[in-house]
């Protein structure tokens, strides 16, 4: 069970490093036009 | 926004593509500001942004980023599909705004600068913070319940102290993000309340957070010490998580609504024509025309600035300011008002008063003072909410100072236990949830809600007052009966009018030629149903403003060639006929004999107007009827409506004095209008409808927009607030049931924290799930 002592705050970090990713993708307007994205992979240029 | 308000309400058809020489406009550095900014590393590129008209999915973006693209001088350019707004980047030493907005256009949509860009940009910034708070909370209450979990359900001595501890401070720290930023906008208001000493449901919410991350804190790190070792972050995170979904929401609904309105402000600037020192006319922005100067003004356009007509005859049709519906004639000398239309002849203007000094600002200044007066309704959520906040407050108080001789952190926690489980997210969400639920079920019926709280003011009106053109009545005219003299049939004379009547742009005329075309459709369906109307033809028309016209007639189709007669159409004294005494409006058809046809016309009244009335004095609801319009035609409209209270000749001052006659005589009114003279009584009313068609000014000072012009919708909407009104109550019985069964449970320090939290989530489901049966609405006329 000793592994938990690094486990754990593993853990915290990791949920900071997915609120950073979550701050960017925010930031970048990521969950404001959801559909032209969608749209995009499908052309060509 | 000052720019944008007083410049003209004057709405370009959609659908047809903007000319050339209108895009030009755009060309003028002075109109760039509006809608683009320079770069902040290189001032000669400009950023600017368009509303796009005419989208309707993602791959209309990518056609048109091509498009875009592909102009020579342009940087970069990105257009969104859902919010139909393109961000074009381009260089003003290579191209021109027209350039860009014309490869918009050839590739089949329209494009109209974003006025409202930096209103938008603000609400877009809000948007994402409000997101972001509520993701972070949302992620760190789950992983604190993760790390909470092993403490509920371990045996005793299963857990190590060490690894308790170890888990509590993995919760404190996923714990602070959610206090120090998610929770930000609460403490915010709640110390705000306390700097202006006033109360809301921010303030024991705030309240409650801290002294719950207080305790939680001392017994993470000093377990032995005060407060005993008790932590609640799991209750602490769930419950800022559960706030701030509602937040969200009701911001994404007021977002969806507001947008929607303010992009009616986006259009091309007002262009008019000026003649200069040689005596031509050039095409110049309207913020250039100073006065003295002489613009023409081409029929069919507005006029753009007060003045007097140097130079031709015109109809002119000022419905919107004073709402006089019929056309008024406007001869050289005479004055023409900012605002009105142009109906039938091309004139030249002297500029007498620009901006802020025409009719049309004074009816703006008049609007923003009216709204400035708007009575407050009762808000029964707000002067329930404040005692009982009080109430709540002292409670916690109290219960805390007598437990706290035995164990402060205990007392702490019970006062938290007394602020949490009154539930002022049950309180708090009786009111929104319910609101949020009926704007929705309204926007689905096409009515959009500016402001949640007129739907309170709304359930309690007892007098609606209605306008007459465009709110009663559609805008044209509609023919009524037809008299002749002997021997010359109905459709005849119609016929013969119809073909004079082509040649003016009169609304009569048109009302003539729309009844003519429709009575040859059904005359010629009948097969040959006994007379043959013929195909007349007149020739040599010529029009006298505000009297009628006269032309040669002619039979085109009649065997033996019959000579053409001359014929006049027009007002009893161009015809040379007896007039007579009417209510409605008549038009009459002479030639060298003397009379020939009269001709009847109404306005047309909406066909549900009559149902809707009905049903709004079925719910005891008072009806009245006020217009610009003359008494006569006021009174014919309100008697085919079956609304008693007519008044007519109404300026907008009247409108809003009789407004606030009702209103003192304790009525609670509710305003439905659609031009601009109805702008001020629309802002001082208690609740305001403005339909569809409405100017954009007179929408924005609106607390309801009718889109689908429905008048119908009018009905729904009492009906839907009542019920509305009804939930609520409900809601906060249920919520002051549940606290008067809870808060002395809390009070006594018999309710634990997480019971608190539980009771608070079960409670404020409830509520939602009773707020959500407004969402199944009965439509109109099935109740």
């Amino acid at each position: 069970m000793e592994i938990l002592y690094l486990l754990i705050p593993l853990s915290v970090v990791l949920v900071f490093f997915i609120l950073g990713g979550l701050w960017w993708a925010i930031d970048r307007g990521q969950f404001e036009d959801i559909e032209a994205e969608g749209a995009r992979i499908l052309r060509d240029s | 926004m000052s720019n944008a308000s007083l410049a003209l309400p004057v709405a370009l058809p959609l659908s047809s593509p903007h000319s050339l020489e209108a895009l030009r406009m755009l060309d003028d550095p002075q109109e760039w500001v509006a809608f683009s900014r320079p770069c902040a590393q290189d001032a000669t590129v400009w950023e600017s942004n368009v509303v796009i008209e005419g989208m309707h999915c993602a791959a209309c973006s990518l056609t048109l980023e091509d498009a875009i693209g592909r102009v020579p001088g342009v940087l970069g350019v990105q257009v969104g599909a859902a919010s139909h707004r393109a961000r074009v980047m381009w260089s003003s030493s290579g191209a021109r705004p027209s350039d860009w907005m014309r490869a918009v256009q050839d590739c089949g949509y329209r494009a109209v600068p974003a006025n409202d860009v930096f209103v938008n940009e603000r609400r877009k910034l809000e948007t994402r913070q409000a997101l972001w708070r509520w993701l972070v909370a949302g992620l760190c209450m789950m992983q604190v319940m993760m790390y909470a979990y092993p403490a509920y359900v371990a045996h005793p001595g299963d857990l190590t102290g060490e690894m308790e501890q170890l888990l509590r401070w993995a919760s404190w720290v996923l714990t602070l993000p959610v206090i120090l930023f998610s929770c930000g906008p609460f403490f915010k208001n709640a110390l705000r309340d306390i700097a202006h000493a006033h109360i809301s449901m921010d303030l024991p919410v705030a309240l409650g957070m801290a002294i719950t991350f207080a305790v939680s804190t001392a017994g993470t790190f000093e377990p032995q010490g005060l407060f005993g070792r008790e932590v609640y972050f799991d209750s602490l995170t769930m419950f800022v998580f559960f706030l701030l979904t509602g937040r969200w929401l009701e911001l994404r609904l007021r977002d969806r609504t507001a947008g929607a309105l303010e992009a009616l402000m986006n259009r091309l600037p007002d262009s008019v024509e000026r003649r200069d020192a040689s005596g031509g006319f050039e095409r110049v922005a309207v913020r250039r025309v100073v006065v003295g100067d002489v613009v023409r003004v081409h029929a069919g356009e507005a006029f753009l600035a007060d003045g007097v007509v140097e130079q031709g005859d015109t109809m002119v049709d000022e419905a919107l300011l004073t709402g006089e519906s019929r056309p008024l004639s406007r001869g050289p000398g005479a004055s023409v008002v900012a605002g009105s239309h142009n109906l039938s002849a091309t004139v030249q203007v002297r500029v007498e008063r620009t901006g802020d000094a025409t009719r049309f600002a004074q009816i703006v200044a008049l609007m923003e003072s009216a709204a400035a007066t708007k009575p407050e309704g009762a808000q029964i959520a707000d002067r329930l909410a404040k005692p009982f906040l009080i109430a709540v407050l002292l409670a916690a108080a109290a219960s805390c100072a007598w437990w706290w001789g035995r164990d402060p952190g205990h007392a702490l926690m019970v006062a938290v236990a007394v602020l949490v489980v009154t539930c002022p997210c049950a309180l708090s969400l009786a009111t929104p949830a319910a609101m949020l639920a009926a704007a929705g079920s309204l926007a689905r019926r096409g009515v959009l809600v500016r402001k949640l709280s007129a739907l309170e003011a709304l359930a309690a009106v007892d007098t609606v007052v209605f306008d007459k053109t465009g709110t009663l009545t559609r805008d044209a005219f509609s023919l009524g009966t037809v008299d002749t003299r002997p021997g010359l049939s109905a459709s005849q004379a119609l016929a013969m009018a119809a073909a004079m009547a082509q040649h003016s742009l009169h609304p009569v005329s048109r009302a003539l030629s729309v009844a003519a075309q429709a009575t040859e459709k059904v005359e010629g369906n009948g097969a040959g149903g006994g007379e043959t109307l013929g195909h007349w033809w007149c020739d040599t028309a010529a029009e006298v403003a505000g009297q009628g016209i006269s032309g040669l007639v002619v039979d085109q189709s009649s065997v033996p060639v019959v000579p053409a007669v001359a014929m006049r159409l027009g007002s009893a004294s161009y015809c040379g006929v007896e007039p007579q005494r009417s209510t409605g409006l008549r038009v009459f058809l002479s030639d060298a004999q003397g009379w020939l046809a009269t001709f009847e016309l109404s306005e047309e009244i909406r066909s549900e107007a009559a149902k809707v009335v009905a049903a709004l004095k079925g719910d005891g609801v008072t009806v009245h009827l006020l217009s610009g319009d003359d008494s006569d035609a006021v009174a014919q409209v309100a008697e085919q409506a079956g609304i008693l209270h007519a008044k007519g000749a109404c300026s907008p001052s009247d409108k809003l004095a009789f407004l606030k006659d009702l209103q003192k005589r304790g009525h609670t009114v509710a305003m439905v209008g659609d031009g601009l003279n109805d702008g001020p009584v629309l802002a001082g009313a208690h609740v305001a409808f403005a339909m569809g068609k409405a100017v954009p000014l007179t929408q924005a000072k609106a607390d309801f927009v009718v889109m689908g012009d429905h008048l119908s919708s009018v009905v729904q909407a009492v009906r839907l607030a009542r019920r509305t009104q009804g939930v609520v109550r409900q809601n906060l019985w249920w919520a002051l049931l549940y606290n008067a069964a809870c808060v002395p449970l809390a009070v006594v320090g018999m309710l634990p924290a997480w019971a608190a939290g539980l009771g608070m989530a079960a409670s404020s489901l409830l509520v939602v799930l009773n707020a959500l049966r407004l969402a199944r609405e009965p439509a109109f006329g099935e109740n």
